[in-house]
């Protein structure tokens, strides 16, 4: 084993589990009820859904059919299923068959 | 609205996208792992221990280069501070009442997709449980941890015979976050998740991939206290 990398590892896991854990036993969303705070973490679900899928999709949107096309289709996928169904599960599936479906058709 | 607590069971039954969505970027963490010259031993408690994919992949290539500890550390421990704001805001969609208990040992679970998911769900008006909480985390850690091991002794390749497959299930997570986003989207949280996408991209171009991510989030969330 490679102690350097052991040393980082729970150094970087310590401070993930204190960045999880930590606000929660603190209850910090019951000190923030009626103020700013509360508005401010009300924000912070839809904000880090919104950007994680901004950032994920990103780095295939570049002009090239063989790229982007499997993300349009595998979107739409998502989209279609989901005004269809209201299941995020089904909705997901049927996004990554769509997408993998439309590799496997143009390659 | 849901009166029952759902349980483990269901928890672990909502982890399935994440799980299909976790293995295969798990295992392509594997055998990067052993082609950077680490064993399959050393991925797997990389996975174990730290449990945050990019700040993992960023950490093959910081160790491998022979960056100095505290530098890699604090690097990557920086990537992750984003997850500080996930439990207040989970707890807060949870309620006063929500127990927290046991949240040291679940709340280690707390990766975005995780937290994207159980978020979902009380957006969809179910209630908050400490079991679901476990099982929902639970089946995207296993994943995550034997998806490591599985690709670490695999090794390269071994997915490249399966193209489309392998991007299928590539899209899984960009999949599950938009259905999440459509989940919970409504009409007053619409400047907001503008404000975060437009944010993401600015910083993604202008700085990095981590800045756009923390840029985004924070943007987004600012932009819930100007709105009234």
């Amino acid at each position: 084993m490679n102690w350097d990398l052991l040393t980082v590892a729970v150094m970087v896991g310590a401070a993930n589990w204190a960045f999880r854990a930590l606000p929660i036993l603190a209850r910090t969303d019951r000190l923030a009820a009626g103020g700013w705070l509360e508005r401010f973490l009300s924000a912070t679900g839809p904000a880090a859904i919104a950007t994680l899928f901004v950032a994920s999709i990103l780095p295939a949107l570049v002009p090239e059919v063989a790229t982007l096309l499997p993300v349009i289709t595998g979107t739409l996928a998502v989209l279609a299923t989901w005004f269809a169904r209201h299941s995020v599960v089904l909705a997901t599936l049927a996004g990554a068959l769509a997408h993998g479906a439309t590799v496997w058709l143009i390659t | 609205m849901s009166v029952e607590r759902p349980s483990f069971l269901s928890g672990l039954s909502a982890s399935l996208p994440i799980v299909m969505g976790y293995f295969p970027i798990a295992f392509s963490f594997g055998v990067a792992a052993t082609r950077a010259g680490f064993t399959p031993l050393e991925a797997f408690a990389l996975s174990l221990i730290i449990y945050a994919g990019a700040s993992q992949f960023l950490a093959l290539a910081l160790l491998s280069s022979g960056a100095p500890v505290l530098v890699s550390a604090f690097t990557l421990i920086a990537m992750n501070l984003r997850h500080v704001l996930y439990g207040p805001a989970l707890m807060r969609a949870a309620g006063r009442e929500a127990g927290t208990r046991h949240a040291w040992a679940w709340a280690w679970g707390l990766t975005d997709e995780v937290f994207g998911q159980a978020l979902g769900a009380l957006a969809r008006g179910q209630r908050f449980s400490e079991p679901y909480m476990f099982g929902l985390g639970l089946g995207a850690y296993v994943a995550w941890v034997s998806g490591t091991v599985v690709g670490a002794f695999a090794g390269g390749g071994a997915l490249d015979q399966w193209p489309a497959l392998s991007a299928g299930l590539g899209f899984m997570l960009p999949a599950l976050f938009l259905a999440l986003l459509l989940s919970i989207m409504n009409r007053r949280q619409l400047p907001v998740i503008a404000v975060a996408a437009v944010a993401t991209v600015a910083g993604t171009l202008a700085i990095s991939a981590t800045s756009g991510i923390l840029l985004g989030m924070l943007a987004g969330a600012l932009a819930g206290l100007v709105r009234r």
